[in-house]
């Protein structure tokens, strides 16, 4: 017993609650309820990494999520607990004194911090399109993610570039991996990502002393390894051909399948349907928007538009769609056949007079 | 290639050109981009209000089920055809095609594409493929191969466990997920195009050629024509 449960009781959340918030993480982290007990021990015990939060290019969505964690309470807690030693957005210490408790901790503890990224990191110009303290992001990052023991990347931006990536990248933003090339780097994606995830990513290291299975993506599994889709509360409605054509028909009022407004669903791997937000209340698609695939490589340049079941083609105008552009290819085929069939055919009067002829000739 | 020429029916003076695989792969490939294009382009806009014809029903389950059973179907149809293209008769074989190195070969192609745009009346015969024919053969079957591997990877996405997954996701790396789907969907309309030139060619050299390109592809049979 640590200073957690003092901490715990300080906030007035009880052993039972914290209990089944530990009960909950081995839910989300796929493992069986017996975990519950090792997990609790796991995230009292003294030896928890400090974090260092970094942020890039970026809205602040992910250090958002992080502050309304709050199923239970006791995420956010824990993550307090983790001592994040460095956070620009919610950390007391400003300028210098901030940047001095940075070195700190990455000196002091050296391959055993954890690193959080938020936001894409701009390449373009030598990267001065993102500077903190003078130094710029590919900098900052290359010595504080270096040294970390890994690195998560939270959000779409710092696991795939995001929206600064998106075409046409002015600022030449690219993801952490690709700054990282050799370190560990686990991938929380989303707009922004789910905290039970990050809880669970981290509860998981303090659990087993390693980072959980990835996909080919560097997402965790346990979180990303089902598509929205097979999870759905309205798959059996898309399933029974039931869908909502309008926004607020009647299809929308019985909570029918979004797949026909543009639901990115069957396209997105994320616990979303399971884990939810808000206190696990609700998640879009309950609330009756289609998903718009934000935790997927390319988001903003594929997963748009956000209301067609397929992307745009470049070069043929905002409104060609895949049906128009491929009609248009069967009908010039069919008006380039039925062209050449006229005049073969005006051509082969002659032919079919002679075999004619010939026919009558042999009678 | 087997050479020992061609199995001849004597009296008839007719020639078997398209062996039974053949005829069985094209038919079956026929039936399967009928209901492919069909069950596909439901998938892609599910037209039919399942409340306005019955009452309960399953009908994208049904749609999608029919999708993948016949697309497992068309994948073996077409890999029976690329087999045959190793150990059928000269017709089917890959060495019909034509080679750009050979002078001959060059002719007959020319010749064929003059046919084509009215420059010339009379091509030169062949019993099995004609040349240019041949060219959009061997595209179509590139589309067939890209459809077979991108609807594989797109189902084998309900299960990132499988083997189906393993085997398939790279196709991920190259393209996104969207633009997959995207292409998966248009190569249909392509395909679709290749069937209007397919039926009129047909038609047009069955008529031009008096050499039975339509009913051989039933019987396997085609007249014996030097010109």
């Amino acid at each position: 017993m640590g200073k957690l449960d003092n901490i715990l009781k300080e906030y007035g959340v009880s052993r039972r609650e914290f209990l089944k918030y530990c009960t909950a993480l081995s839910g989300t982290l796929a493992l069986s309820p017996a975990f519950a007990p090792k997990i609790a021990e796991a995230i009292e015990d003294d030896n928890r990494p400090p974090v260092i939060w970094l942020e890039f290019q970026d809205c602040a969505g992910d250090s958002e999520s992080l502050l309304r964690a709050n199923r239970p309470t006791v995420a956010e807690l824990v993550l307090d607990y983790l001592s994040i030693d460095y956070h620009e957005t919610i950390m007391a210490a400003a300028g210098h004194q901030a940047e001095a408790a940075r070195d700190e901790t990455v000196k002091k503890y050296k391959n055993k911090y954890i690193c959080v990224v938020e936001g894409s990191i701009p390449t373009a110009d030598d990267g001065i399109y993102c500077c903190i303290g003078g130094r710029s992001a590919v900098d900052i990052l290359k010595e504080v993610g270096g040294n970390a023991a890994f690195v998560i990347a939270v959000g779409t931006c710092a696991a795939y570039g995001g929206l600064p990536a998106a075409y046409p990248n002015p600022t030449g933003a690219k993801s952490v991996k690709e700054i990282l090339g050799n370190k560990t780097v686990i991938n929380l994606p989303g707009c922004p990502m789910n905290v039970d995830n990050l809880t669970a990513t981290v509860v998981h290291y303090l659990l087993f002393g390693a980072p959980p299975a990835l996909d080919k993506f560097l997402r965790p599994k346990f979180a990303y390894g089902k598509r929205i889709h097979d999870n759905c509360e309205r798959r059996a409605h898309f399933d029974a051909g039931q869908f909502v054509e309008k926004w607020g028909d009647e299809g929308h009022r019985q909570g029918w399948c979004l797949y026909k407004m543009g639901c990115k669903g069957p396209e997105t791997f994320h616990n979303c349907p399971t884990v939810r937000w808000n206190e696990g209340l609700s998640w879009p698609v309950m609330a009756g928007h289609g998903c718009v695939g934000c935790s997927e490589p390319g988001f903003w340049d594929t997963m748009t538009p956000i209301y067609r079941r397929l992307p745009n083609i470049p070069g043929f105008g905002v409104e060609a769609t895949a049906t128009k552009i491929g009609t248009t290819i069967v009908g010039i085929s069919a008006v380039v056949f039925g062209v050449h069939g006229i005049v073969t055919a005006i051509r082969n009067r002659g032919l079919v007079r002679k075999v004619e002829n010939e026919f009558e000739d042999n009678e | 290639m087997k050479n020992n020429d061609n199995i001849k029916c004597a009296a008839k003076r007719y020639i078997y050109v398209w062996e039974a695989p053949v005829r069985i792969s094209h038919w079956l490939n026929f039936l399967c981009i009928i209901t492919l294009s069909i069950t596909g382009y439901y998938i892609h806009n599910p037209f039919i209000h399942a409340s306005d014809i019955i009452e309960t029903t399953y009908i994208m389950g049904m749609m999608r089920y029919l999708h993948y059973l016949v697309g497992v179907i068309f994948a073996f149809s077409v890999m029976l055809r690329l087999f045959w293209l190793f150990v059928g008769n000269r017709y089917a074989s890959w060495h019909s095609f034509s080679n750009p190195f050979r002078k001959e070969d060059r002719k007959t192609f020319f010749a064929y594409i003059k046919y084509y745009t009215f420059l010339e009346k009379n091509p030169p015969h062949t019993l099995g493929h004609n040349p240019v024919a041949l060219v959009a053969y061997i595209v179509l079957f590139n589309l067939f191969i890209l459809q077979i591997i991108t609807g594989f990877a797109l189902w084998a996405q309900a299960d990132p466990n499988s083997t189906l997954y393993a085997l398939t996701s790279w196709v991920f790396s190259i393209a996104s997920n969207q633009w997959v789907r995207f292409f998966h969907y248009l190569m249909m309309f392509l395909i679709a195009g290749f069937v209007i030139n397919h039926l009129y060619s047909a038609i047009l050299f069955d008529f031009k050629t008096q050499s039975g390109e339509i009913s051989s592809i039933f019987s396997g049979w085609k007249p014996e024509r030097n010109s």
